[in-house]
């Protein structure tokens, strides 16, 4: 939290865009423009690119998915800025297009993720360093794809619960704290998933991320 | 001076009128049209004495060996072709005199060959191609022998009358009246005037004989070889149930819309609000700052409040609470929440159906809507009466009408949509608008589906 990170906002709904504007500055975040539209989310981040832009999927003219078409789009053409794509549905489509180039600087939310507070500015943070941020929702969706690889069938239920948050974006230290146990046997039961998996350790929480997103997209 | 003024105005307006009529029957000789309709009547009538006569043929044979089975086929194909001979005449009809007549059916063969043999010799409109084959001929030869007389004689009087002749020439006309007025053999003599004066007569005379013909045979057409009554219940109903499906779908997308724009972001938003509110409390004592958390649960509260009349909004729309003790009283709230002012009269003996009342109710309030948004009136009025088993609803306003029913997505497609749905279940929406108002739409709808 040492340096500001400066957030672009693109939500059509006012009421939402005041309140996330207001809840970013109120935890320390400069926002640099809360617009409506992907038109204008271009345009804004043309004239002052932020670290993360937070970009709901379903904007106007028809309200389907020029959010994520901006997201990809500014993926594209604006290496480094993180991508916060937030909106009140997961669709495994959407999940996927976006993590077809990777998954750093990349996040998917639920909007209702917003009501926690404390999880959201950390998963914010996160993209805008360059992490991931995924929903467990998400994590499920793609987990439910690849639930009919047959290298998931390897793996025992704790390590499956392991890759899952893994996957979200948690470190070790987070994982151990959802799941209650110590870090030390996260460490264990990641060396594992790495192991079954043949994927080289590495201390790297992106290329963790990585390896995890490679194998789900498998 | 002023009267005077306006008579000469009418003469002069009235002596316009009649110079251009003059000009237009004088013109119809020559219209593409008088042309068109001409090569028409000689084609038709071709196409109908071959095709008469190949199908009157086929026929015969086929009663004649009806006996055996090959009979019965020859029948059927009689009939099929007979089918193709009405197709081929909707097309001539349709190129030539801009006749469209909606093709019927098409023939819908069973499995195998008897299946087939049956469907063919069942087939209905087969049958009728034959009628109207059958009623054509005679037409025809009237309407041939009438076109000939008039069109070849305004010829042949012609070129007497440029040729000089002063014996009368023996034109078909002439040949009648010949038989019933002369009787050596000569009509007589005529001025070369008189023989100009009658071919121009025959001329002006020919175009509308033909279309008089013509006419006769598009009645023959619309009543025997467009789609029976059965086809044409099918498609009606066949495009009630695309426009019934497509409003659903449509309804459910825009209950889908408010929930996830309006609803759905205000809780989301909600949900902000007590998060943060939640933090500030969790914060320690001496950090915690109570007026903040109070904006902030003021805030929340007001916006629970602003969710709870949206979503009272929102399930009006989709079935207002009033229409559950009867028609009447869902319209009583309509006229009373109508910004424009508006007179409300119910005369029902009988309950209509929920999905009828349901209808009318949003009709009522999509016309009310338009009144107010387009119409700019000062009062409306809304009669609701029962004829017989139907129920008819009119709402009036005093606006400055102009109202029409276009496409769907257009300023007054609401009109055009409220029209395909009375439609879907066998109603009726009339609108009267003339451009200086007042705009009087008559919805009419069975009591029961």
């Amino acid at each position: 939290m040492s340096t500001t990170c400066r957030v672009a906002i693109a939500e059509d709904s006012a009421i939402l865009r005041d309140g996330l504007v207001h809840l970013l500055e109120g935890r320390g975040f400069t926002v640099t423009d809360a617009v409506g539209d992907a038109e204008a989310l271009h345009a804004a981040i043309d004239h002052d690119c932020p670290d993360v832009a937070i970009v709901d999927i379903r904007m106007p003219p028809s309200f389907t998915d020029e959010g994520l078409i901006a997201a990809l789009e500014l993926r594209r053409s604006h290496h480094g800025l993180g991508i916060l794509v937030f909106s009140q549905y997961v669709e495994t489509r959407y999940a996927s297009e976006l993590l077809a180039d990777g998954a750093e600087g990349v996040g998917y939310l639920l909007k209702d993720r917003v009501a926690d507070v404390g999880d959201f500015i950390e998963g914010l943070r996160r993209v805008a360093s360059g992490g991931t941020a995924l929903d467990p929702e998400v994590v499920a969706q793609l987990m439910g794809i690849s639930r009919r690889a047959p290298s998931i069938a390897v793996l025992s239920p704790r390590e499956r619960e392991v890759l899952a948050l893994m996957a979200e974006g948690r470190s070790n230290r987070g994982i151990a704290g959802v799941l209650v146990i110590s870090e030390g046997a996260v460490e264990k039961h990641v060396a594992s998933i790495f192991m079954k998996f043949d994927l080289p350790v590495s201390v790297d929480d992106n290329r963790r991320i990585l390896a995890v997103l490679r194998y789900l997209e498998a | 001076m002023g009267t005077n003024d306006e008579m000469s105005l009418t003469t002069e307006h009235f002596s316009a009128s009649l110079a251009s009529t003059a000009r237009q029957i004088l013109r119809e000789p020559f219209t593409r049209q008088a042309w068109s309709e001409l090569l028409y009547l000689a084609l038709g009538s071709l196409l109908a004495f071959v095709g008469l006569a190949f199908v009157l043929l086929t026929m015969a044979i086929g009663v004649v060996l009806a006996i055996t089975f090959v009979g019965l086929a020859v029948l059927a194909l009689s009939l099929r072709s007979a089918r193709g001979l009405g197709r081929l005449n909707r097309r001539l009809a349709n190129s030539l005199i801009g006749e469209q007549i909606e093709e019927p059916e098409r023939f819908q063969s069973r499995k195998g060959f008897l299946g087939w043999l049956q469907a063919a010799l069942r087939d209905q409109t087969g049958w009728r191609s034959v009628a109207y084959l059958v009623l054509k001929a005679p037409l025809a030869t009237v309407s041939i022998y009438a076109a000939l007389c008039l069109w070849l004689d305004a010829f042949i009087y012609f070129r007497s009358f440029v040729e000089g002749q002063q014996r009368l020439p023996v034109g078909i006309v002439s040949a009648i009246l010949h038989t019933s007025y002369a009787t050596d053999g000569s009509w007589g003599t005529m001025s070369r005037i008189s023989t100009l004066f009658l071919a121009v007569i025959l001329l002006l005379l020919a175009p509308w004989a033909v279309r008089l013909a013509v006419f006769v045979d598009r009645l023959l057409m619309r009543a025997l070889l467009s789609p029976d009554s059965t086809t044409v219940r099918v498609r009606s109903l066949e495009h009630a149930r695309a426009v019934t499906i497509d409003e659903s779908a449509a309804t459910l997308r825009r209950i889908e819309r408010d929930l996830h724009d309006g609803t759905q972001a205000q809780l989301v938003a909600l949900a902000m609000r007590l998060g943060m509110a939640k933090e500030e409390l969790a914060l320690p004592k001496k950090q915690l700052e109570l007026d903040r958390v109070r904006a902030l649960v003021d805030m929340a509260h007001a916006q629970t409040k602003e969710i709870i009349v949206e979503l009272r909004d929102l399930t009006r729309g989709i079935h207002p609470p009033a229409l559950d003790v009867g028609l009447a009283g869902a319209l009583t709230t309509l006229a009373a929440r109508s910004s424009v002012p508006t007179d409300l009269s119910v005369k029902l003996n009988d309950r209509p159906t929920p999905a009828v009342e349901a209808i009318a109710y949003f009709c009522v309030a999509e016309l009310l809507a338009n009144v107010a948004q387009h119409a700019d009136a000062t009062r409306a009025s809304i009669s609701c009466t029962q004829d017989g088993d139907h129920l008819r609803l009119i709402v009036r306003d005093d606006g400055v009408g102009g109202a029409r029913c276009l496409d769907r997505g257009t300023a007054s497609g609401g009109l055009r949509g409220l029209t395909d749905r009375v439609a879907a279940v066998d109603g009726w929406l009339a609108v009267e608008s003339p451009a200086q108002g007042p705009t009087v739409v008559t919805v009419d709808l069975p009591l029961a589906i």
